[in-house]
């Protein structure tokens, strides 16, 4: 689920956070730029692990302020495909389900990876499994587990002209569709 | 900024918490409401890795664990996930170990849930997060 990623970045400490401890303004500054955001190829930013060197400090002509080469490790989320992960069903529409991580959101379990046979009901808006003579009904806001088929970080749209839906730069798609996937309950 | 290795080595869910927990997110003992210095988006990850079997764990239980099924020769991700999701049913077994009917005989898969169940200790209440918005 997590990983850590190495990383290396030239880090500019502005004049007014120069009264912090140096250590404290750069931890600053890589939380500002980094927390939260997604590296494509390498995952969601959760937190910083450690800062293993932090050299130089240069103060170029014409700027007052330090540049330091900073070597960090951060912990990032990015799933392996075929991990197992529990999530919180959001949403479904005929498309199939939303799941969420609470910290991450973009993840779809597509109709096809859905158990077999399952059949959305229009009325009710959510997706039952037909196990049996059994209706499963796949309600919100229950748990859910699911295997990662895939993780994707798709190339940023050229040029937003309104009709993109909201742009997510990772997401997961989940499949279901095996015994102990699908809502935790199910198998309890 | 350079990447120099985007997979510069696994951490168990536990980790992860570990570290939220250092940098000052509130821990569960913590409930008065005073927010810590960690970020809001860390504050989700807490909160999501506390009501998950992580939130119970300590660096000793998941040693013993570890140490205790070490003859099963599980790969590294197996390993992890078994530590992250705390199986209690064959059938979760199954999911986490690649060709597990191969790998490990019936036997087998009951003795590691017997483990899980003797060295990890339970997860906290599963209804943690939907009493969280009740109050």
């Amino acid at each position: 689920m997590f990983v850590l990623a190495s990383c290396q970045e030239n880090i500019r400490i502005v004049p007014q956070d120069l009264h912090k401890e140096q250590l404290q303004a750069i931890t600053d500054e890589i939380e500002k730029t980094y927390f939260d955001k997604v590296i494509p190829e390498v995952g969601l930013v959760i937190t910083l692990y450690d800062i293993s060197s932090i050299e130089g400090g240069e103060v170029y002509a014409g700027d007052g302020a330090p540049r330091f080469s900073v070597s960090f490790r951060l912990v990032v989320f990015r799933p392996f495909v075929g991990e197992v992960l529990v999530g919180k069903l959001l949403d479904s529409d005929a498309s199939g389900l939303k799941v969420s991580l609470g910290f991450f959101d973009d993840i779809h379990v597509p109709e096809h990876l859905l158990q077999e046979p399952s059949v959305f009901d229009d009325t009710e808006g959510l997706w039952v499994w037909k196990y049996n003579d059994n209706d499963m009904f796949m309600d919100k806001e229950e748990e859910v587990r699911f295997k990662v088929s895939s993780v994707k970080f798709p190339p940023l749209p050229p040029e937003n002209d309104g009709t993109v839906k909201v742009f997510s730069p990772m997401e997961i798609t989940g499949d279901i569709n095996a015994d102990g996937l699908g809502l935790v309950s199910w198998w309890s | 900024m350079k990447v120099l290795d985007a997979s510069a080595g696994l951490l168990t869910n536990f980790e992860v918490l570990e570290v939220l927990k250092e940098r000052g997110t509130r821990t569960e003992a913590d409930e008065s409401g005073v927010p810590g210095p960690a970020t809001p988006s860390e504050q989700k990850v807490h909160d999501y890795l506390v009501h998950s079997p992580a939130g119970t764990q300590t660096r000793k239980s998941i040693q013993t664990f570890t140490e205790a099924i070490k003859e099963l020769e599980l790969l590294k991700a197996e390993k992890l996930q078994m530590v992250n999701l705390r199986p209690s049913i064959p059938v979760e077994v199954h999911l986490v170990v690649e060709d597990c009917d191969e790998r490990l005989t019936t036997d087998a898969v009951e003795a590691l849930i017997a483990t899980v169940d003797e060295t990890l200790p339970p997860a906290p209440e599963a209804a943690g997060p939907t009493e969280d918005e009740a109050t």
